[in-house]
C-alpha cells in the first residue's frame, strides 16, 4: 500500500515539474473558484437583472466588466455564463467517457464483429465536423442544457472510443495477457485488472482536452442560437450578442471572449501538463 | 503417452489480401511425462505457432491435442469464470510477460487466489517459496518489473507458471532473451524443476546447443512440419534429414575455431514464403541431395532406426 | 606485425554520460593491424557498441568521449573535424548494422542508394551504375538490374543485409566495423553472410572490426579477441588463446557455460551467479568480483588493468593460470 501512495505522489511530483501544467492548474483553479461563486450566487449583481438606466456602461468600480444593452452586469454574466459553460461541458465529456471508454474497451478486447460495428459507428460520427453534427443533434432534441450537453456528448463519444481502444488492442497482444489467458483467469478479470490500467492515462488526458473542446463547442452552439437561451447568460451567448455592440462598447465582446480563451487555454494545459506527468517514457527520461 | 499432438494444421487468412499462410502443416507428435521435447527450428518453421496452440491459445485449423487424455482448452474464447489448465506457457520476452504495473509477488499471488489453490493465509508463505524455488529472495516480491534484470523476471515468469501446479510447462524460447552468462543459471534452474516437480516440458528454440542440453527428444521443424524426430543423440551425433545436418553445421560453436573454411559449408537459399510453400517436400529448392521426384512427392516421416524417423526418401538408413 | 604502425589504434578511451555524468566506458585500449579482423564480444551494457560507435563519432545523443583517442592512421578521429570524419565514414571506414531495415532508407530505392553512397565521396561517372551492380553481385544478390528497382521491405532480413555489405563495401574500405550484423538472423543465414564476409575480406584484405555477443560466431571469423564487460576490457588476445587457455574467470565462466555440440555428455552448465554490473556503480574494484569464484580482498578494492600483449592480455589480478 505504502508503494502505491509513492506512485501517486511521484505522478504529483511530475506533474509540477512542468510549467504549462502548473499555468494549467492555476487557471482550472481559478475557473472551479469563479464557477462555485456563481452557483452559490456570491456574485456583485444578480446576471438576471436588468437596469434601464445603465445601459451599455463601461467598466467602472460598480460594474468591473461593464454592463450590456440591457443594462446587466457583465461580469456577474460572464461568470455565470462559464458556470454554466463548465456545467454542461463536464455533464457532456462525463457521458461521451462513459459511454466512449466502455465502447472502447469491449469493441477491443472482444473484437469480431462488436468491434466491426463500434469502430464503423464511430468513424461515421468522425465523418461530420464536430460543430456541425451538434447543431443538427441539438436542432433535433431541443434547447435544454441537458439536450446540448447530450448532443456535445454524442459528439465526442467517438474520440474516447478511439483512445480507449487503442491500448487494448497493444496491452492484448503483450506476453502477459496471454499468460493471464493460459492461466486461466476469467475475461472480467483480465479486462479489469491488466488491460484497464492501460487506458488510464490517455484517458485522463483526453478528459481534459475534450473539456476545453466542448466549452467551445457549447460557446458555438450558443453563438448559433440553439444552446442556452436567453435570458439566461452563456460565454457563447454573450460573445453572440456583443457581435453588433462591440464597436462602440468593446466590453461587451472583451470579458466573455477572454474568458472562453482562459477556459479553453486553462484546460489544454492541464493537459499538456498530465500528459507529460502520466508518460513514462518522459518520466524516465 | 501424456502428451498427444495429433495431426495439428494451423492456417492464417491475411484479410486484406486473402492470402492464407499455413504456419503448421500436419504436426503429429507424442511424449511421455516427465520427459522434455526440444523443438528446434528456424524463424517461420511453426515452433512458436506450436507453442501457442498446445497451450490452447490459438485454436487449431485441423487436428486435436490431448494432455492426460483431456483436450486443452480453448484459451482464445472468453470465459466468464476462471478455468484452471495443467499446461502452462513460458515466453520469451521476459520484458512483456509480465504486468509492468503488477508488483511481483502480486503476479504470483494472483494465479493462486484465482484457482484458490491455497487457503487464503497461507498464500504470502506460498509466494515466497515459490521466489526462493526459483532462486529469488521473498523481499523482491514489492518490486515492479522494471526495476529487475531480464534473468529475475524469467524466474519470475517461471514461479508464476508453477504457480498454477502446471504439469506440462512449454517454454519457448526462455533464454534466448536473456544475456548469455545468466543464460546457462536459468537452464539449470529448469533442470532442476523438472526432476523436482516431475513437469513435463516442450523446450522450444533455435538454439541446438541449448535444445542439445536439455531435450530427451528433439523435433527439427521446417515450414510447419516436422523433418526429423528422435532421440537427442541420434538428432545432434546423427542426423539423417539433410536440413537438420545443415542446421547442426551453421551452430555458432567455439568448440571449432580459427577456421574460415567451416563458415563456407552452407545451406543456401533462405527460407520460402509460407503463404506460397514449394510443392512436394517443402525443402526440395534448398536441399543439397534433391533429386527430380523431390518437388512431386510430399515426403513422410519413415522410421529409419528404431524411435529414429526422417521425412526424406532419400535418406538410406 | 606488432612493429608496424596499427591502422587504428584506440587509446585509453573513456565515454560517459554528458547529464549527470555516469562513465559508460573506461580506459579502453587496443589495435587493429592493417588486414586484420578483431572480434569485440560482451553481453548488453558492456560497452562493445559504444566502442564502436566511438571511432566514426556516431555516438548518441547525451554520451560523449570524455578521455583517451581514437587514431586512424596517425589522424586523431576524436579531435578531427567533422568534415574529415565524414570524409572517412562509408570510404576508408565503413560501419554494417545489425538491424538493417533502419538502416536503409525504406522509401528509397536500393540502386539509388546505393549510388548515393558514391555520390558522397566522388562524382558519379558513366561507371558508377556499373560498379553498384558488381557490388551486389559480389555479395549474391540474384537478379541485379531488379534489385536495383526494389525498395528495401521487398528483401528478406538476409537479403537485406546482403545489400548493406554491398554497400559498406562499395568504396572499398580500409576497415569495417561490424555491430552484430547477423544476431537478428537465422542461424543458417547467419552462416553465409558471415561466409560472405570472411571471404570478402579476405579477398579484399580488409580489416575487421566485429561487435557480437556471441563467442560462437566469431570463432571461425577473426584473428583477435577483446572481451568487454561493464565498460572494460578484461581480455583480450589471439581466438586460439581466448578459447583455448582463457584468463579471464569471466571469459572463462562464460565459455564453459555454453553448451557446445561437440561435448558428448550433458554435465551441468558452469554458470556465473549474479548479473553484470552497471560500469558507472563500480568504483574501485574489479567489475568482476561480486560473480567471480577467485575474487580476494585486493579486487574490491583496486582496479586491475590490463597487461600483456597482442597475443594474450588480461586485467585480472588472479587469472585463471596455465591449463
Amino acid at each position: 500500500m505504502r508503494r502505491k501512495d509513492k506512485i501517486v505522489k511521484g505522478g504529483l511530483h511530475y506533474y509540477l515539474q512542468s510549467t504549462s501544467g502548473i499555468i494549467g492548474a492555476i487557471l482550472l483553479l481559478f475557473m472551479v473558484v469563479a464557477s462555485l461563486c456563481a452557483a452559490f450566487g456570491w456574485l456583485p449583481h444578480n446576471p438576471l437583472d436588468q437596469n434601464v438606466d445603465e445601459v451599455l456602461k463601461g467598466p467602472s468600480g460598480k460594474y468591473w466588466f461593464g454592463t450590456d444593452q440591457f443594462g446587466r452586469d457583465i461580469f456577474s454574466r460572464t461568470f455565470d455564463g462559464m458556470r454554466r459553460s463548465l456545467t454542461i461541458s463536464i455533464v457532456a465529456v462525463s457521458i461521451a467517457t462513459l459511454v466512449g471508454v466502455t465502447l472502447g474497451i469491449l469493441g477491443g478486447y472482444l473484437g469480431k464483429w462488436f468491434d466491426l460495428l463500434i469502430t464503423r459507428l464511430s468513424d461515421a460520427v468522425f465523418a461530420f465536423p464536430a460543430i456541425l453534427l451538434a447543431l443538427a443533434i441539438v436542432s433535433s432534441l431541443g434547447n435544454s442544457w441537458v439536450d446540448t450537453a447530450l448532443s456535445i456528448a454524442i459528439v465526442y463519444t467517438p474520440i474516447f472510443i478511439r483512445v480507449a481502444r487503442g491500448p487494448v488492442l497493444t496491452a492484448k497482444e503483450m506476453d502477459y495477457i496471454k499468460v493471464s489467458r493460459i492461466l486461466g483467469y476469467s475475461s472480467p478479470r483480465i479486462l479489469i485488472k491488466h488491460i484497464l490500467p492501460n487506458v488510464t492515462a490517455p484517458i485522463v488526458v483526453q478528459i481534459a482536452l475534450s473539456l476545453s473542446w466542448a466549452i467551445l463547442t457549447e460557446s458555438g452552439l450558443s453563438f448559433l442560437g440553439l444552446g442556452t437561451q436567453p435570458p439566461d447568460a452563456s460565454l457563447g451567448l454573450m460573445v453572440a450578442d456583443a457581435q453588433s455592440l462591440a464597436a462602440f462598447a468593446w466590453w461587451t465582446l472583451a470579458f466573455p471572449s477572454l474568458f472562453i480563451t482562459i477556459v479553453v487555454v486553462g484546460l489544454n494545459l492541464v493537459g499538456d501538463g498530465l500528459r507529460d506527468a502520466m508518460d513514462p517514457a518522459r518520466r524516465n527520461s | 503417452m501424456s502428451l498427444v499432438i495429433s495431426n495439428i494444421e494451423k492456417q492464417y487468412k491475411i484479410l486484406a489480401t486473402g492470402t492464407v499462410i499455413n504456419a503448421l502443416n500436419g504436426i503429429s507428435v507424442t511424449l511421455r511425462k516427465g520427459q522434455t521435447l526440444g523443438i528446434v527450428g528456424e524463424s517461420g518453421c511453426g515452433k512458436s505457432t506450436l507453442a501457442r496452440v498446445v497451450s490452447g491459445l490459438e485454436k487449431p485449423t485441423i487436428g486435436t491435442v490431448t494432455w492426460a487424455n483431456e483436450k486443452i482448452k480453448d484459451k482464445a474464447k472468453n470465459h466468464w469464470r476462471p478455468h484452471h489448465s495443467k499446461v502452462q506457457l513460458v515466453f520469451q520476452d521476459p520484458y512483456s510477460s509480465l504486468n509492468p504495473r503488477q508488483q511481483l509477488g502480486e503476479s504470483i499471488a494472483e494465479a493462486l487466489r484465482v484457482h484458490k489453490l491455497v487457503t487464503k493465509d497461507k498464500i504470502e508463505t506460498r509466494v515466497d517459496e515459490l521466489l526462493s524455488i526459483v532462486g529469488l529472495t521473498p523481499d523482491l516480491k514489492h518490486r515492479y518489473p522494471p526495476q529487475l534484470s531480464g534473468g529475475q523476471r524469467q524466474r519470475v515468469s517461471i514461479a508464476r507458471a508453477l504457480a498454477s501446479e502446471p504439469e506440462l510447462l512449454i517454454l519457448d524460447e526462455p533464454v534466448s532473451a536473456l544475456d548469455v552468462s545468466v543464460r546457462a543459471e536459468v537452464m539449470n534452474l529448469l533442470i532442476d524443476l523438472r526432476s523436482k516437480f516431475g513437469l513435463t516440458y516442450i523446450f522450444i528454440s533455435h538454439d541446438l546447443g541449448m535444445i542439445r542440453y536439455i531435450s530427451d527428444v528433439i523435433a527439427v521443424m521446417y515450414l510447419g512440419k516436422i523433418v526429423e524426430y528422435g532421440n537427442w543423440e541420434q538428432i545432434i551425433e546423427r542426423p539423417m534429414h539433410p536440413y537438420t545436418q545443415a542446421l547442426i553445421a551453421a551452430m555458432p560453436d567455439h568448440s571449432i575455431i580459427g577456421n574460415p573454411e567451416t563458415l563456407a559449408k552452407t545451406l543456401q537459399g533462405e527460407v520460402p514464403d509460407p503463404a506460397n510453400l514449394p510443392t512436394g517436400c517443402a525443402f526440395h529448392v534448398r536441399c543439397s541431395i534433391a533429386v527430380g521426384a523431390c518437388s512431386e512427392r510430399v515426403p513422410v516421416l519413415l522410421e529409419m532406426s528404431p524411435e529414429h524417423l526422417v521425412a526424406c526418401p532419400e535418406v538410406k538408413s | 606485425m606488432s612493429q608496424l604502425k596499427p591502422l587504428l589504434l584506440v587509446e585509453n578511451l573513456g565515454i560517459s554520460t554528458v547529464q549527470d555524468p555516469r562513465t559508460l566506458i573506461n580506459d579502453v585500449t587496443f589495435e587493429i593491424h592493417a588486414g586484420e579482423a578483431v572480434g569485440v564480444v560482451g553481453e548488453s551494457g558492456s560497452g562493445k557498441t559504444l566502442t564502436s560507435l566511438s571511432i566514426l563519432g556516431l555516438l548518441p545523443r547525451g554520451v560523449a568521449v570524455t578521455a583517451g583517442s581514437v587514431n586512424y592512421n596517425g589522424m586523431n578521429l576524436t579531435t578531427a573535424s567533422p568534415q574529415q570524419i565524414r570524409e572517412l565514414r562509408g570510404s576508408a571506414i565503413s560501419m554494417v548494422y545489425q538491424d538493417p531495415m533502419t538502416a536503409l532508407n525504406p522509401v528509397m530505392k536500393i540502386g539509388k542508394q546505393l549510388l548515393e553512397v558514391i555520390e558522397s565521396h566522388e562524382k558519379l561517372d558513366a561507371n558508377s551504375d556499373q560498379r553498384v551492380r558488381d557490388a551486389l553481385k559480389e555479395v549474391g544478390i540474384p537478379d541485379v538490374a531488379r534489385a536495383m528497382q526494389s525498395y528495401p521491405h521487398e528483401f528478406s532480413g538476409g537479403m537485406r543485409q546482403r545489400v548493406m555489405i554491398a554497400m559498406a563495401l562499395l568504396l572499398s574500405p580500409k576497415l569495417l566495423i561490424a555491430d552484430e550484423p547477423t544476431t537478428a538472423l537465422d542461424v543458417t543465414i547467419q552462416q553465409q553472410i558471415l561466409s560472405l564476409v570472411a571471404e570478402q575480406r579476405q579477398k579484399r584484405n580488409m580489416s575487421m572490426l566485429w561487435i557480437t555477443h556471441d563467442l560462437g560466431v566469431v570463432a571461425n571469423l577473426v584473428d583477435r579477441l577483446i572481451v568487454m564487460y561493464a565498460g572494460r576490457i578484461v581480455e583480450s588476445g589471439t581466438v586460439k588463446e581466448i578459447f583455448t587457455n582463457p584468463q579471464h574467470p569471466y571469459t572463462a565462466g562464460l565459455l564453459s557455460s555454453l553448451p557446445t555440440t561437440a561435448d558428448k555428455s550433458r554435465k551441468r552448465l558452469t554458470s556465473i551467479a549474479g548479473v553484470p554490473q552497471k560500469p558507472w556503480l563500480v568504483g574501485q574494484s574489479c567489475a568482476f568480483a561480486p560473480r567471480c569464484f577467485k575474487v580476494q580482498p585486493e579486487c574490491r578494492t583496486q582496479i586491475p588493468h590490463l597487461v600483456g600483449n597482442l597475443e594474450k592480455s588480461v586485467a585480472c589480478f588472479h587469472p585463471m593460470g596455465a591449463l
